[in-house]
């Protein structure tokens, strides 16, 4: 054909000749995924009005923190600061933490499972453990954020007005960011791990976000129960239950701080470590009991 | 065969003491091939097995040469499914999940992206692929199932009842899509206990009744006979008398006469024998052998 008339082509078919990423990239993919899902990017707007609440709510008092202390001209990052310092700042943002991954725990797990995809991820290089640590990653990755963010911006905002200097400030402090990590860490699995195991097998994401926080409100209250018994010969290990206060005893525990809470199990007399014991133990029966469950259905 | 694409031996799998496949031996060569089956005969459980989702009890299965059971990383990265039921995230939309198929599948994100834009619109969802799948027909869910199918090029794809729930438009639809897979290079097995869309879709045929391999080979040579139906319009005896003797063997329904010639042209012996006979003649030709006929004969059905 020629002259000044446009041509259609009709381009068919053109097969992918470029590079494939294989297993990696599928990992990839699903954590990808898994992160704009909990945070309902690429979603309906109503996905997103709760996550990004809870991220406002847990960013902002730090903002405010950093900006006060910038006008009123002090501060120091340890508990004396007017403001606190980080060991309280992740027990506010902890409450706000286990209400994210009450919600993200489901959005997870159940959509894929209860609306077919899974038949989707059979037919792509990924086994079942790469699909469920992907999925962990995703949690793992906003659950940080959560966590990271608004005490990195403590830390960094506050060595900015420190009359000690920046850098010198940023160093002295330095021990804090690894603490940080650490109770992250047992933030993560404290209350994730549980949300995963219930998200396994739950067949609706508001009953199991429903069941989760009953779960942590109710097994503490029994906890606390129990722990108040002497009669019963399980009391003391009763306490053990509340699996709301396990990840607070732990940061108390990572910052040197464990003998000012106030908690069940060291009311009852339990070290620190035990707490970090439960979490280990309830994220392996977690890990156990889902990789059962998800070997049926991929 | 040397250049089958998927072979099993011996192929059993039982769920529980329901016993799924028995003894299946399949070589199956690249093109497109029809599985065919009453529902329940066992389509969808040999589907798992060659994606590696399901492990045969016993015998062994190998696909591109890999065992789905052993090495499903392998199997999976050269294969594409869309299974009989809904795999849709319904609150994602087309686009987006097609993408996310395509990077599942390793296709870095911007091939992806590209990947999506033209296999939604090989399938006709262009229009509509910034919609969420929650919102499509039937007939779109479909297409977008096959979209995340072969949205990162697989080898071969499985379908699995592709045209199940769809209108006559849309099954007409989907059945166009499935033939120009081939043209694609890429290898499809097609599942349905519809006969009629095997047909029109594939060139080879595996028909699997109660677990067991009916009949495999290519449609042509199951449905291209060279058995000739004779209807006449007077007492057809004369006509079967001389075909009989003349080595063709001869059925007689009323007036119409089925015979097959093992040599020569059956055309010119019937054209022979009419006019030696002198029978009146309502109608001549091949009697058309259909899949149903196959698979209702091998079934044991009259």
């Amino acid at each position: 054909m020629s002259g000044r008339g446009g041509v259609v082509f009709d381009l068919g078919y053109k097969p992918h000749e470029g590079p494939r990423l294989g297993r990696l990239g599928a990992v990839r993919a699903v954590i990808k995924d898994g992160v704009r899902r909990v945070l309902g990017l690429r979603r309906r707007a109503r996905k997103k009005v709760l996550p990004w609440l809870l991220f406002s709510i847990a960013l902002l008092p730090a903002a405010v923190f950093v900006g006060l202390a910038f006008f009123v001209g002090t501060f120091s990052p340890e508990a004396e600061s007017p403001f606190g310092g980080h060991v309280e700042y992740i027990g506010l943002v902890g409450v706000l933490v286990m209400l994210f991954i009450a919600l993200a725990g489901p959005e997870l797990l159940i959509p894929d499972r209860e609306e077919g995809v899974l038949a989707v991820y059979s037919s792509r290089p990924l086994t079942v453990g790469d699909y469920l640590l992907a999925r962990a990653g995703a949690m793992a990755i906003v659950v940080a954020a959560f966590m990271i963010v608004p005490n990195l911006l403590m830390y960094i905002g506050f060595a900015a007005i420190d009359e000690g200097g920046f850098a010198s400030t940023l160093a002295g402090n330095a021990d804090d960011l690894l603490r940080i990590l650490g109770a992250t860490a047992a933030y993560l699995f404290g209350y994730g791990a549980p949300a995963f195991l219930i998200a396994t097998y739950a067949k609706r994401n508001g009953p199991a976000t429903g069941v989760f926080l009953a779960v942590m409100v109710g097994s503490t209250a029994v906890a606390g129960g129990l722990s108040t018994a002497p009669d019963l010969p399980a009391g003391r290990w009763g306490s053990l239950l509340s699996l709301l206060q396990h990840p607070e005893i732990v940061r108390s525990w990572i910052f040197g701080q464990a003998s000012d809470l106030d908690s069940i199990p060291t009311d009852a007399g339990f070290e620190p470590w035990a707490s970090l014991v439960v979490i280990v133990l309830v994220t392996f029966l977690t890990a156990a009991f889902t990789y059962r469950r998800y070997r049926r259905l991929m | 065969m040397a250049d089958s694409i998927i072979t099993t031996a011996g192929l059993g799998h039982a769920y529980g003491n329901i016993v799924a496949l028995h003894h299946v031996d399949l070589e199956i060569p690249p093109g497109r091939v029809g599985l065919v089956g009453a529902n329940g005969a066992g389509k969808t459980t040999l589907i798992k097995i060659l994606l590696g989702v399901l492990h045969p009890t016993v015998g062994t299965t190998s696909v591109f040469g890999a065992n789905p059971h052993t090495d499903p990383i392998v199997v999976r990265s050269r294969v594409g499914y869309m299974p009989e039921s809904a795999c849709l995230p319904l609150h994602q939309s087309a686009a987006d999940f097609a993408v996310y198929a395509a990077e599942l599948a390793g296709i870095p994100p911007r091939a992806a992206r590209q990947r999506a834009s033209d296999v939604l619109t090989l399938v006709g969802l262009h229009e509509e692929r910034f919609r969420y799948l929650g919102e499509f027909s039937t007939g779109m869910k479909q297409r977008a199932t096959l979209a995340q199918a072969i949205v990162h090029d697989p080898e071969v794809v499985f379908l699995d009842e592709p045209t199940a729930g769809l209108d006559p438009e849309g099954r007409d639809e989907m059945l166009d899509l499935i033939s120009r897979l081939g043209a694609f290079g890429i290898n499809v097995l097609v599942s349905s206990h519809v006969l009629p869309d095997i047909e029109r879709t594939c060139d080879w045929v595996v028909m699997l009744d109660g677990g067991r391999v009916l009949r495999t080979g290519p449609i042509e040579s199951l449905t291209d006979t060279s058995t000739i139906e004779v209807e006449l319009l007077d007492d057809p005896a004369p006509v079967v008398a001389a075909l009989a003797a003349r080595g063709a063997v001869v059925e007689v329904d009323r007036q119409t006469v089925v015979f097959t010639l093992a040599e020569g042209d059956p055309f010119l012996l019937a054209r022979d024998v009419l006019a030696e006979t002198g029978a009146g003649l309502r109608r001549l030709g091949p009697k058309t052998t259909t899949l149903e006929d196959i698979f209702l004969k091998g079934n044991g059905a009259p």
